[in-house]
């Protein structure tokens, strides 16, 4: 963790550096000769160090919104700030994305894979390599940096694109549907590991699924948005302790944290 | 028995017929002459045997460059926009149905029956299966790993380099495997046909002189050369082997060589 902190280049972001801002932001697509709503006016605020999940039903767009935080898309009208400023293009600086579970390069080892936002930079090969180690070594793959990806199971796969995430110590980290191809065992031992790595490193986590246990189970707060067009219908702040842990799954608090969230879900459809 | 000492055990039993069966008289020599006579055949005319490869062997490096080269450039810049791909595509596929070797005429017609002619048809004959592979390849890359290629601040150059070239390499590979064969198809079959040199003007030659020894001289010549060209591919996809294993993981060595050996007819 230690090196980690010093990947970031930047000696200080600007006050704010974790925050995420989305304001009145809209998305409309063309379909045909029609028009679609995508998002509708989403406002949100998530603060440096927190945990925030986005949970809706399919289509609700808010994949579209984690793409936007990612610099990857650009909404209609609105803005999108990271740290205080617009995200108008991708900056591993400030943002690390993790994908779902095909987006590593196959060709490449874990390691590599790792030092790939690294090598795009033109870091060199040396100072590449100690950098991947740690990150590796904080997701819990020390030792595994010379295996490709199909040497390598599911959960291991995620661990490696998580650190390739961090490996540029942004204070973002988006998360997109990471664990939704894992099993359920995995899944829930995912889920425990990301929240060890986050308390580890004190990033701010956006994180979207579709899974109202994993929504719950994760976050500081979720923002629940309808289907579309995309809106924030509600904002749940989730106060179990942590760590979290697999009896709180059955707790009262926490069924019944669920529950709202269904509420609103099954409303949308 | 594994299936590699099956297949040598096999190969080895087809060498010996091919000596024994002519030598105990079960095969008139005209149809079949022994391994040995054909060897002979080859050794005593060896420098017009040499001639010959070396004119065959010219037509087929330039037909190939030509194939190889420009069906992977095509291919590359068919295959990432959408619109040529849209008007090119169908044509090429349908283009590929047609046996081209009936233009042969025409381009001897055009361009006489030297090599010019054979380079040509090859080239032709063996491009459109190296592009068509190509395109495929290209558009069957994961858009996830672009996407997060350009989270992680890739260039557009940064991207083709790093990431449609080698996602697009297997697919490659297997193009270059079929277009390279159909380019050694391609310059012997034209040689067959009309020519002046090369190993299928001999071929033809000495099957109307009704010298077979000769004939499968020559015949062993283009196999050889078949198989280097299959050695050298080989080559080259061991040096992407790692690629190969992540792309097929679910298949393991001996399905891929037989998914390898399934395109060698082509040879």
């Amino acid at each position: 963790m230690q090196s980690l902190a010093n990947v970031t280049m930047l000696p200080s972001v600007a006050s704010g550096a974790g925050s995420v801002q989305v304001r009145g932001v809209g998305q409309v697509f063309q379909s045909g000769n029609q028009q679609v709503v995508a998002l509708s006016d989403v406002s949100l605020d998530v603060a440096p160090g927190r945990f925030v999940v986005l949970v809706g039903p399919s289509g609700c767009g808010k994949s579209t919104l984690l793409m936007m935080m990612a610099g990857l898309r650009q909404q209609t009208s609105g803005t999108v700030l990271v740290s205080g400023s617009p995200m108008t293009q991708p900056d591993p600086n400030r943002v690390g994305v993790v994908f779902q579970e095909a987006s590593l390069f196959p060709w490449l080892t874990a390691e590599e894979n790792v030092e790939f936002p690294l090598a795009l930079r033109g870091v060199a090969k040396a100072q590449r390599r100690s950098k991947a180690q740690d990150a590796l070594k904080l997701v819990g793959l020390d030792g595994f940096g010379k295996r490709h990806p199909h040497e390598l199971s599911g959960g291991m796969k995620q661990r490696v694109s998580i650190a390739r995430g961090l490996v540029q110590d942004p204070p973002v980290l988006l998360m997109d549907e990471p664990f939704a191809a894992l099993d359920e065992q995995t899944r829930m031992t995912m889920g425990d590991e990301l929240l060890r790595i986050w308390a580890a490193t004190d990033k701010t986590v956006v994180f979207v699924t579709h899974s109202l246990t994993e929504a719950v189970y994760l976050a500081d707060e979720v923002l629940v948005m309808s289907a579309r067009p995309g809106r924030i219908v509600d904002r749940l702040t989730v106060s179990l302790p942590r760590p979290r842990t697999y009896e709180m799954l059955s707790g009262d608090a926490f069924i019944r944290l669920r529950d709202r969230i269904w509420q609103h879900i099954r409303k949308s459809d | 028995m594994s299936s590699a000492t099956l297949r040598r055990l096999i190969v080895f039993s087809l060498i010996v017929l091919w000596e024994a069966l002519p030598r105990a008289g079960l095969i008139p020599e005209l149809f079949l002459p022994s391994l040995s006579s054909t060897l002979m055949a080859g050794w005593l005319d060896a420098p017009e045997y040499a001639r010959a490869l070396l004119v065959t062997l010219y037509e087929v490096a330039i037909s190939m460059a030509i194939a190889c080269g420009g069906g992977i450039l095509a291919g590359a810049v068919i295959g990432s926009l959408p619109r040529p791909r849209l008007i090119v595509m169908p044509m090429v596929s349908s283009l590929y149905a047609v046996p081209l070797v009936i233009l042969y005429p025409v381009f001897t017609v055009w361009l006489g029956i030297g090599p010019e002619s054979k380079i040509a048809f090859a080239a032709i004959y063996g491009f459109l299966p190296t592009m068509l592979s190509t395109a495929a390849g290209i558009q069957t890359i994961d858009p996830q790993l672009l996407l997060a290629a350009r989270s992680m601040g890739a260039t557009l150059t940064q991207r083709v380099v790093r990431v449609i070239i080698p996602a697009a390499i297997p697919t490659v590979l297997s193009g270059l495997r079929i277009g390279g064969a159909l380019v050694i198809v391609g310059v012997v079959v034209c040689e067959m046909l009309v020519s002046s040199a090369g190993i299928g003007f001999l071929i033809s030659r000495y099957r109307t002189l009704l010298d077979s020894a000769h004939v499968f001289a020559g015949v062993l010549l283009v196999l050889v050369m078949a198989m280097v060209f299959n050695a050298i591919v080989k080559w080259i996809e061991r040096k992407a082997a790692i690629w190969q294993t992540g792309m097929r993981a679910g298949q393991d060595t001996t399905t891929r060589e037989m998914a390898n050996g399934a395109i060698q007819p082509a040879n």
